[in-house]
């Protein structure tokens, strides 16, 4: 390809007005005309139209053009798309290239059309730079397992779980607790139709128990996940049961068993024995021995009296845990959420006031088969209360308790909840103290209306703080109402409050184990908030259920149906490419000295010591590009991010005004996209930043750094996820490792380290990139020519310029 | 499930375990205290007494504490204690 005529086609999208708003496409357009190897240049009012894909089409054709540059959007969002265009007129998709002139130009700079023309003009060229030295790349195919994992057993896993194993693919479900069923089990009716709860989870549940597809996997736990798209491996902690499968639940065993504790299905309402079944539907429904509780728990037989009375003889103490290991090509993840601990909260006395409950220590007590039978009784006094009180937002929309978020299902729940004491005690008088109530979905209004209707009260305004009535045990709310400006003070029999949901507190082990990024609320991150809202950014893992945001019953269900559908889709299909962005090995440079085996984060690099070089598993391989990064000896580059484009790319940012610039080096998965989402939101920063994409910042090699210096760049910010959240499991800590070194030779050289920064943001992040553009633009400021010409010399010789 | 269980169960009072009846044969007693050292629920303990082979036998700290498990029997080494179920009259 070098051989031949460079030809390289640039488009400049108006995007409308989101572009040519603030940036002068058409002069865009001529610059680009004029630059090296450019054979055509365009401006165009929406290149990702149809008829925009059509003419880059013709025109590869007719101007025989052998590369395409579009300035537009972000690459996260329309590469694909002409990538396809490309391809589809007979171009290597690897041969194309993107300016982001939008999220990262002209939607930052809205208020300085000239200013965000110069940057649009220098991304274009910076885009064209690396162009010019693309190379056409083929994507290999890996096969894809037509087996899938999913972890987590409550509605949604279950659902996800059915979907797939109809379809015709095994299925492991995997969950952590004794049965399936999770949270909407333990719930008495669910919203807006008043369904008894378990009445329609509990066929699902038995469905699941039985199919052929499935292969059930309870008191489980997920330890260990390796391997790549279509091909993990994942090991399974099964733990111990202590009850064969022979169980019939007759119940004999637990009604000799000496040992009681609270049952942590009925929210510790009720008690249980040491041998035990959660609940009635529980599926598998066998019982179980909690150890901590059992006296032969130190592995001495003290007591035997359930192995007395079990008549199959289904008891069994020589147990042990074992590890499983399974090989799948999907996982569904959909470990759902932990429910928001209101004692911290000591305004509202919960764990000091008896008749202070949570709203699941309601839905136990107002179920028919719960501990009291169906009978709403408040704890000190086991009376039926007169007056009742809930409390809304507990634990949610507020930043002194640390959850910002709505949680999503408490006002319709406490609404539900309100209708089901009217139900069964009219006469109760009920007050719902809210912030606001969101009655948002399909029949939640007419609820809402129903249960206003109906004499529920609700008043504006959180209660500041609940007393108790030392005597009766009732309460005293106290706080304002807001809505009539005026103070209220009442007493109430019960008082219920709304608590909110909150992500797992093993949700950083799942997020580790598979690689997972998470939001600033701690529930996991969909690849796109929009078009790909159950897709992780990890290959062939998806999202289900309140693992990635509250939702109540029925959106988990549509969700899990739509993560089991991309699933299916992957599995169906039996292979999926691997984008062709793996590194390049140079065996006459490799001395096999294997730093780069060690930064590896897949193992997917080996070293060979009989042939004295490394050797590269290509389908292992994730692209982060880090290995190219710590190679010494240039032996290892990364197709599509090769040393020379990256350099070509610097180069053409210090072409001009080098000493005003900050040359940044951003990945693809969290700064990359934080400078994206500040782009969305509109947030100005200053425009003398020009960012360069790789995928991990583990790809920034020192050299990059060094180049930028050299050639008089006034400042350079590398760019990454936060420790921890690296898309390429730990490839950032290189990164961290890296410029240490460098401003270590920094401050040797008598160099201001600070114009060099580093930079952990996720993509949620936009004002945390904006800011830190801020603070550099004042460290550009500060910057003498003196301290620009020093640098250049100190790097002159490692940047190569 | 992670939920901080705090109250007393509403059927605490329903669980009533059976009442145990701790019957000691304390000169049958050689001191070996196997019976307090292993008893899971410590309702044994040395007394004070020197029984007919001239060591300590074990007496009740809390007979409702005993979940006639009868582990003491088993490891009794001269069949000196063992523990029945009480039989309630009068609804005990």
């Amino acid at each position: 390809m070098a051989k031949e005529d460079i030809r390289i086609g640039v488009y400049v999208c108006h995007c409308g007005l989101n572009i040519a708003g603030s940036v002068d496409c058409e002069e865009v357009a001529k610059f680009a005309a004029k630059l090296p190897n450019v054979v055509l240049a365009r401006d165009y009012r929406y290149t990702c139209s149809d008829q925009g894909q059509e003419l880059i089409k013709k025109d590869i054709k007719e101007f025989r053009l052998n590369r395409v540059v579009v300035a537009s959007c972000t690459p996260r969002l329309h590469e694909p798309t002409f990538r396809r265009v490309c391809e589809e007129a007979g171009l290597n998709k690897y041969l194309f290239e993107m300016a982001n002139i939008r999220e990262q130009c002209s939607w930052v700079h809205l208020n300085d059309r000239k200013a965000a023309t110069e940057k649009a003009k220098d991304l274009v060229k910076m885009a064209v730079a690396k162009a010019a030295l693309l190379e056409p790349a083929e994507e290999i195919e890996v096969p894809i397992i037509r087996k899938a994992l999913v972890i987590g057993g409550g509605v949604a896993g279950i659902q996800a779980a059915l979907d797939l194993a109809d379809t015709g693919y095994k299925v492991y479900l995997v969950e952590k607790e004794p049965s399936i069923g999770g949270m909407m089990a333990r719930i008495d009716k669910t919203f807006p139709t008043m369904d008894c709860s378990i009445c329609i989870l509990a066929p699902k549940m038995s469905d699941v128990g039985r199919h052929p597809n499935i292969e059930l996997l309870t008191n489980s736990e997920v330890v260990d996940v390796k391997g790549y798209i279509g091909n993990f491996r994942v090991k399974v902690l099964k733990k111990p049961r202590y009850v064969k499968e022979d169980c019939s639940a007759c119940g004999e065993c637990s009604k000799v068993c000496p040992m009681i504790a609270p049952n942590e299905f009925d929210a510790g309402l009720a008690l249980r024995h040491a041998v035990y079944t959660p609940f009635a539907q529980a599926v598998p429904f066998t019982y179980i021995i909690d150890m901590n509780l059992c006296l032969n728990k130190d592995g001495i037989m003290v007591c035997e009296k359930c192995i007395k009375a079990c008549e199959r003889q289904a008891i069994d103490f020589t147990m042990k845990p074992e590890t499983i290991e399974l090989e799948v090509g999907t996982i569904i993840v959909a470990t759902g959420a932990d429910v928001f601990d209101p004692s911290t909260l000591p305004q509202y006395g919960y764990g000091r006031y008896l008749n202070v409950i949570t709203s699941l220590e309601f839905e136990r007590l107002i179920n028919a088969g719960g501990p009291s039978g169906g009978r709403l009784i408040r704890p000190s006094d086991l009376k039926i209360p007169k007056r009742v009180a809930f409390i809304q937002c507990v634990g949610s929309r507020s930043s002194k308790t640390g959850r910002t978020y709505c949680s999503n299902v408490c006002c319709m729940n406490t609404i539900k909840d309100s209708l089901l004491i009217k139900e069964h005690w009219p006469e109760t008088e009920i007050y719902v103290f809210y912030v606001d109530i969101r009655a948002y979905g399909k029949g939640f209004e007419d609820l809402y209306k129903r249960a206003k209707n109906e004499g529920v009260k609700f008043i504006r305004g959180l209660p500041a703080e609940i007393f108790e009535d030392r005597k009766t045990r009732n309460l005293w709310l106290i706080g304002e109402n807001t809505l009539l400006k005026e103070p209220y003070k009442m007493s109430f029999d019960l008082v219920v409050l709304s608590v909110g949901l909150e992500p797992r507190k093993d949700a950083e082990l799942i997020q580790r184990l598979l690689t997972l990024s998470r939001t600033q609320d701690g529930f996991f991150m969909e690849a796109h908030p929009k078009l790909r809202p159950v897709d992780a950014a990890t290959g062939g893992i998806f999202f289900a259920g309140c693992a990635e945001a509250p939702k109540d019953i029925k959106d988990s269900v549509t969700q899990a149906s739509a993560a089991a559908a991309r699933a299916g889709i992957l599995m169906a299909k039996g292979k999926v490419t691997v984008e062709a962005i793996t590194p390049i090995l140079d065996l006459e440079k490799c001395k096999a000295c294997g730093l780069c085996v060690k930064v590896c984060p897949y193992n997917a690099i080996t070293l060979n010591k009989e042939l004295k070089r490394v050797e590269i598993v290509e389908a292992a391989c994730g692209g982060c590009g880090t290995c190219a990064a710590e190679c010494p000896s240039d032996a290892l580059t990364q197709n599509h991010f090769t040393d020379e484009q990256i350099i070509a790319q610097i180069d053409a940012v210090t072409g001009q005004d080098a000493d005003k610039k900050i040359v940044a080096f951003c990945c693809n998965w969290c700064a990359y996209a934080g400078a994206d989402f500040a782009g969305v939101s509109r947030m100005q920063y200053p425009h003398n930043v020009r960012i360069i994409r790789t995928m991990c910042s583990g790809r920034v090699a020192p050299k990059f750094v060094e180049r930028a210096f050299a050639r008089g760049a006034a400042a350079v910010l590398v760019a990454g996820c936060h420790p921890g959240d690296c898309h390429y499991i730990n490839a950032n800590y290189h990164t961290q490792r890296r410029v240490e070194r460098l401003w270590k030779k920094m401050e040797q050289n008598g160099l201001n380290k600070e114009r060099l920064q580093l930079l952990w943001v996720s993509a949620a992040e936009g004002e945390r990139f904006a800011s830190k553009i801020y603070e550099m633009q004042r460290i550009v400021e500060s910057v003498t020519p003196d301290e620009i010409e020093r640098a250049k010399k100190v790097f002159a010789k490692a940047g190569g310029a | 499930m992670p939920e901080r269980l705090w109250r007393t169960p509403l059927d605490a009072e329903k669980a009533a375990r059976p009442k145990a009846e701790i019957h000691i044969l304390k000169d049958q007693c050689k001191g070996c205290g196997f019976c307090i050292q292993y008893c899971p629920k410590k309702v044994l303990e040395e007394s004070d007494e020197i029984n007919a082979r001239g060591v300590h036998p074990p007496r009740v700290v809390d007979e409702k504490k005993c979940i006639i498990c009868s582990f003491c029997t088993a490891v009794c080494p001269d069949f000196a204690i063992f523990v029945k179920e009480k039989q309630c009259k009068d609804g005990c």
